[in-house]
C-alpha cells in the first residue's frame, strides 16, 4: 500500500508531466517523471515481514494486580535486510503497560535477532491472549507499507485476588463450624502415618517404603491416617444485577474474591471445597480438595462474566442432592432482584446445611456510579436490610459486606439478626 | 435451525438492469471512441497496395527524417522549425473524437462531423502560418474543415473524366499538373495536350529549385535534390506531370472567404467533360440546369489547388498548403506502380501505366524542404534542409488492431487534454480535485499505541428511584420492617388484628401513617424515613 508520501509524489509526478505538456516546458515533464521513476524504483525495493516470533511469559497463571514480564524475540529468517520493520505485540487493552513499550522499530539484517522487552500490570480477573504479533514493513524512503500479523498468541489467566481470612475465622463464630481436616485413627488416604505392612499387589509403589525393604527384604507399603474433612459448598452469584457498581468494584467481583479466599483457606486446611456458579446457566465443581481442585476453582473464577438471571432456588433444588449431609454452605449474592433466596436459604437450612450468606450491599455499589436521592437509598436500605433480616431468620448467618470494607473485616461482622 | 439467505428478486433485477444499461451505454461510447478496420486503413507505414511505405522510403532516402503523428494535429504546435516541415495527410479515414472545447469566439462548442476539431485546424492554420508546409490528399473523407479554413472545399463525390486510363476503367484518371486541361488522342493522353506546372517551370520567385539549376552540366552526386532530374551530365528538369488518381472527387474554391492566406491557386483541372455524380447513384444526368431528373453536374473542376501565404509560393517564404482531389495519389500500387506491376505488393489484376505520381511527389518534397538558404547562386544544387521532417499524419487512420487503436486514442485524449483551453482547464480542475481527495482521503496507518481501557460502569435501575420515594412504599417497607422484627409469616401477619399491629409499632407517627391514607409533603418523608430507620433499635 502506498503511503500518503507516495501518493502526493505520484500525483504531483503526474500533474507536472500533464502541466509540462500544456506549456511544452521540458524540465517540467522531466521532474514529473523523476517521481514517478522514484516511485517506480522504490517499488522494487521494499521490506518484508519475514520474521519468526517468539514470545516468553513470566507466568501462565496470575493474581488479579500482578505483574506480568513479557519478553518477545523477533529474528529475521530472510536474506534480505527487513528495512524499517515495526513489531507491536497486541496487547488487551485490560492490561496496563507498566515499564517498556510493546513495540519496536527494527531494522534486522538476515539472522539477526532483536528482543522486545515490557511489564504489564494485569488489574482484571478473566482469560486474556496476548497476541497475535502486528508486522509493519516499510521501504526506506517510506513510500509503501505494508501490515501483516503473526498468528503467535500467548494465553494467560488471571485469578481473583486471595484475602487472608484465617484471622476472621478463628475470631468470629464462623470459625467454629469449620474446624478444618482432622486425623481419624484409621488407614485411609490422608498425611500422617498409621502403620507399615506387607505389600500387596495393586499397591502403589510410591507408598513403598524402600528402608524397611533393604532392612528386611521384603516389599512393605507406608499406611497412612485417613483424614476427615469437611465439604464446603460456596455458591457464587453472577447474574446480570451482579455487576452494578464500577469495573473494580460491584458485586461479582468482590464475590469473586471472597469464593477465591474462602477457598484458598479451606483448601489449605485439606477440606474439600465446591464451586457453584449461577448467572443464565449452572456450574458446578464437585467438591474436592488439592492443589487442581485450587486451580479449577481460581480458573473458573477468573472467566465468570455477569449474565443471566437464573433464581437460586433452582440452584439449590437441583444441587441439593449433592450437596453432603450437614456440610456448610456460603452464599455469596447481593440477594437483589431474586425472590426465591429467602426459601432456598430456609431450604438449605431445613436439609441442616450451616449456610451463610455473604451480600455485598448492591445499593451501596450503585452508589458509586449513581446518584440516588437520599430518601429513596434510605428506603432501599431498609427494604436490604428487611431482606436480610428474614434470611437470618431462616437461621443462617448473614454478612452485609459493604464496598470499602475487607473481607476479612466481613466475615468478623456474622450477625444472626 | 439455520436460516436460508432470502433470494430477493426485485433488487437481482435493478442490479442486472444497472450494469446492462451501463455496459450498454459504455460499450456505445467505446464504440464511438476506437474505430477497429480492417487491414485496409491507408498508413505510410504499411507495407500493402493500398499504403503509401514506397513514398516514406523514398523521402527516407533523400536523408529525411519521417515521423507519424498518431494523436492528434494539435502537436503541430510543437514543433521546432515548421519552415522545414511538411506535414502529409493522405485519406481522412474517420471524424474526430467530438469533445467540447472553445471556439474561437470563445464559446463552448462540439467538434462537428468535419474530421478535425477546431483546434486542430487552427493548429495546422498555425503550422502553414510558421512557413510549414502540408499536402491534403483526400476525395470522400473528412478533410472538409481544414479545407474550408483555406476557403476550398472538397465536393465529396465521385468525379468521372474523359481523361482516363481505358486499358482499367474510369476511376483510373489522368491529373495533368497544369494550368489547362490535358485531352486524350484515342486512348492515350495526346501528348500535345501535357504542358508544364504552372509555377514550378516559370522562372521567378516560385521556381522549383531544379528549374533553377535546370540545363546546368553536373556531376551525379552533386545534383542534390535534383538527382532524378539529372541525365547526361546535366540537370535536366521536365515540370509535366501526368499523375494517376483512381476515385477522385473535385475541389471548389469558396469565394469572398477570408482566410489569411496571399494567393489560391489552381495547380490542375479535369477536362471540360468532366461530370459529378452528384446523388451518388452511379449514373450521370446532366442538362442545361441542375434539377431533380438532372442532379448531376458537368463541366470543368479543380483537382489540385495551392494555397500560399506568398503571392509567388516561393519555397523560401515557406507557408503552403496543396490540395489533391484523391486519398490515394501516393498509395504503393500508383507510387511504385513498376513494384505493383512486378508483384511486390501482392497479385497485380491489371497492370498500371506508367505515370508522374513518384515524381510529382519527389519535386513537391524538394519543393517543400530544399534547404531555405539555397539561392541558386552555388555551383552544386542544394541538400534538404538539414533538419527537415516529413510527418505523415496517422492520427485519422483506421487502425487494424485494437491495441494500437486504444494507444492511438489515449494519446488523443492525452493530446487533447494538454492542448485545447477547454480540456486544459478541465484537467486543472480535476488535478487539484485529485489532489485534495488525495490530501483528505489518503491517510497514513496510524501508530500503534496500547490504549489501556477497562472504563466500566454497571447502572442499576434508576427509575425505581423516585418509587422508593413515594408513601405507598415506604409504607409496604415498613410494614415488612415491623413483621421481620417481630418474626412474624405473611399469612400471620396479613390475619393480624389493627389494633394489635398498633401496639406493635406503638409510634403514634408511625401508625397514622400506616393507617391513614393522606399526602405528605417532602420534609413529613423525610422525617417518617427517619423514624422508620431508627424502629426498633430500641
Amino acid at each position: 500500500m502506498w503511503t500518503r508520501k507516495a501518493a502526493f509524489t505520484f500525483t504531483g509526478g503526474i500533474a507536472l508531466i500533464l502541466i509540462g505538456m500544456m506549456i511544452s516546458n521540458h524540465q517540467m515533464m522531466i521532474l514529473g517523471l523523476a517521481f514517478i521513476a522514484f516511485i517506480v524504483v522504490n517499488s522494487w525495493v521494499s521490506g518484508h515481514g519475514d520474521v519468526e516470533v517468539q514470545r516468553t511469559l513470566s507466568a501462565d497463571n496470575l493474581y488479579k494486580g500482578d505483574d506480568l514480564y513479557v519478553e518477545l524475540l523477533v529474528t529475521n529468517r530472510s536474506r534480505r535486510k527487513t528495512q524499517q520493520l515495526e513489531v507491536y505485540d497486541n496487547v488487551p487493552h485490560e492490561m496496563k503497560l507498566r515499564s517498556g513499550l510493546n513495540q519496536m522499530r527494527l531494522n534486522l539484517k538476515p539472522g539477526e535477532s532483536a528482543r522486545i522487552r515490557y511489564v504489564l500490570r494485569c488489574p482484571l480477573r478473566g482469560h486474556y491472549s496476548v497476541g497475535p504479533v502486528s508486522l509493519r514493513y516499510r521501504n526506506t524512503f517510506n513510500l509503501s507499507v505494508d501490515e501483516m500479523y503473526v498468528d503467535h498468541h500467548s494465553d494467560i489467566i488471571i485469578f481473583p485476588q486471595i484475602r487472608d481470612v484465617e484471622e476472621a475465622f478463628i475470631r468470629s463464630r464462623t470459625a467454629k463450624m469449620y474446624t478444618g481436616a482432622t486425623t481419624l485413627r484409621t488407614p485411609g488416604p490422608g498425611t500422617e502415618f498409621y502403620s507399615l505392612r506387607e505389600y500387596v499387589p495393586g499397591d502403589p509403589f510410591k507408598n513403598i517404603n524402600w528402608k524397611a525393604f533393604a532392612r528386611t527384604g521384603e516389599l512393605m507399603i507406608n499406611e497412612k491416617c485417613r483424614d476427615a474433612v469437611t465439604d464446603l459448598y460456596i455458591i457464587l452469584d453472577s447474574r446480570d444485577i451482579a455487576r452494578i457498581g464500577t469495573v473494580l468494584k460491584n458485586p461479582l467481583e468482590m464475590g469473586t474474591v471472597a469464593a477465591a479466599s474462602l477457598a484458598s483457606f479451606f483448601i489449605q486446611r485439606r477440606d474439600s471445597v465446591s464451586l457453584t456458579i449461577y448467572d443464565e446457566k449452572l456450574s458446578f465443581l464437585p467438591p474436592d480438595t488439592g492443589d487442581k481442585q485450587y486451580f479449577k476453582i481460581l480458573s473458573s473464577l477468573a472467566g465468570v462474566a455477569p449474565r443471566g438471571t437464573m433464581p437460586l432456588q433452582a440452584v439449590t433444588n437441583s444441587l441439593a442432592a449433592r450437596f453432603s449431609r450437614g456440610s456448610p454452605v456460603f452464599i455469596i449474592s447481593s440477594c437483589e432482584g431474586d425472590g426465591t433466596v429467602p426459601s432456598a436459604v430456609r431450604d438449605l437450612v431445613g436439609r441442616g446445611h450451616e449456610v451463610t450468606v455473604l451480600s455485598p450491599s448492591s445499593i451501596d455499589f450503585e452508589r458509586l456510579v449513581s446518584r440516588i436521592p437520599r430518601m429513596s437509598y434510605e428506603v432501599l436500605k431498609i427494604e436490604r436490610q428487611n431482606r436480610l433480616t428474614s434470611l437470618a431468620g431462616f437461621g443462617s448467618q448473614v454478612i452485609d459486606w459493604m464496598p470499602d470494607m475487607d473481607l476479612s473485616q466481613a466475615l468478623l461482622q456474622v450477625r444472626g439478626y | 435451525m439455520e436460516e436460508k439467505p432470502r433470494f430477493n428478486r426485485r433488487r437481482l433485477a435493478l442490479q442486472f438492469a444497472f450494469w446492462f444499461v451501463l455496459l450498454m451505454l459504455l460499450s456505445t461510447v467505446v464504440s464511438k471512441v476506437i474505430n477497429v478496420g480492417k487491414d485496409e486503413g491507408q498508413s505510410a507505414y504499411g507495407d500493402d497496395w493500398n499504403d503509401m511505405s514506397a513514398f516514406r522510403l523514398d523521402i527516407n532516402e533523400m536523408g529525411i527524417e519521417t515521423k507519424s503523428l498518431v494523436s492528434s494535429p494539435l502537436l503541430l504546435a510543437d514543433i521546432e522549425d515548421p519552415a522545414n516541415t511538411t506535414f502529409i495527410i493522405a485519406g481522412v479515414e474517420r471524424d474526430t473524437i467530438s469533445l467540447p472545447q472553445f471556439s474561437s469566439d470563445g464559446f463552448l462548442t462540439f467538434a462537428s462531423e468535419d474530421g478535425y476539431s477546431p483546434a486542430e485546424v487552427n493548429a495546422i492554420k498555425e503550422f502553414v502560418f510558421a512557413g510549414g508546409d502540408v499536402l491534403v490528399m483526400d476525395d470522400f473523407g473528412y478533410s472538409s474543415s481544414i479545407a474550408e479554413s483555406f476557403g476550398v472545399r472538397f465536393k465529396g463525390v465521385q468525379l468521372y473524366d474523359t481523361v482516363y486510363v481505358t486499358e482499367l476503367d474510369y476511376n483510373f484518371v489522368w491529373m495533368c499538373v497544369q494550368e489547362s486541361p490535358c485531352g486524350m488522342d484515342g486512348t492515350q493522353l495526346d501528348p500535345n495536350t501535357v504542358e508544364n506546372h504552372s509555377r514550378w517551370a516559370i522562372s521567378d520567385g516560385g521556381a522549383h529549385i531544379c528549374k533553377v539549376y535546370d540545363g546546368r552540366a553536373i556531376a551525379k552526386s552533386d545534383a542534390g535534390v535534383c538527382e532524378q532530374h539529372w541525365k547526361d551530365g546535366a540537370i535536366q528538369y521536365n515540370a509535366s506531370y501526368q499523375v494517376l488518381l483512381n476515385n477522385i472527387t473535385g475541389i471548389d474554391i469558396l469565394p469572398n472567404t477570408k482566410t489569411g492566406m496571399g494567393a489560391t491557386q489552381i495547380r490542375s483541372v479535369t477536362s471540360a467533360e468532366a461530370t459529378i455524380d452528384v446523388n451518388g447513384d452511379g449514373e450521370i444526368w446532366v442538362g442545361s440546369e441542375q434539377n431533380a431528373e438532372t442532379p448531376d453536374l458537368w463541366g470543368q473542376f479543380n483537382l489540385s489547388i495551392e494555397v500560399c501565404i506568398s503571392q509567388d509560393c516561393n519555397f523560401r517564404d515557406g507557408g503552403r498548403i496543396t490540395f489533391i482531389a484523391d486519398g490515394s495519389a501516393l498509395i504503393n500500387a500508383l507510387y511504385d506502380y513498376e513494384g505493383y506491376n512486378d508483384g511486390d505488393y501482392g497479385k497485380a489484376d491489371k497492370p498500371i501505366p506508367e505515370n508522374d505520381n513518384r515524381k510529382w511527389a519527389m519535386d513537391y518534397i524538394v519543393d517543400s524542404l530544399v534547404d531555405p538558404e539555397a539561392t541558386g547562386e552555388s555551383a552544386d544544387v542544394p541538400e534538404v534542409a538539414p533538419n527537415a521532417m516529413v510527418i505523415f499524419d496517422e492520427s485519422r487512420h483506421i487502425q487494424p488492431s485494437i491495441a494500437s487503436e486504444s494507444y492511438n486514442t489515449i494519446y488523443f485524449l492525452l493530446v487533447y487534454f494538454t492542448g485545447e483551453g477547454l480540456a486544459m482547464l478541465l484537467l486543472f480542475i480535476i488535478l487539484f480535485i485529485t489532489f485534495e481527495g488525495v490530501l483528505l482521503k489518503k491517510k497514513d496507518p496510524e501508530p500503534w499505541r496500547h490504549v489501556f481501557s477497562i472504563i466500566y460502569y454497571g447502572f442499576g435501575d434508576a427509575n425505581r428511584y423516585t418509587y422508593y420515594a413515594k408513601s405507598n412504599k415506604i409504607k409496604q417497607v415498613f410494614l415488612s420492617k415491623v413483621r421481620n422484627q417481630n418474626g412474624l409469616s405473611r399469612e400471620e401477619f396479613d390475619s393480624l388484628p389493627a389494633r394489635d399491629l398498633q401496639g406493635m409499632i406503638s409510634d403514634p407517627v408511625l401508625v397514622k401513617f400506616v393507617f391513614e391514607n393522606r399526602n405528605y409533603s417532602l420534609e413529613q418523608t423525610v422525617a417518617i424515613v427517619k423514624r422508620i430507620k431508627v424502629w426498633g433499635r430500641t
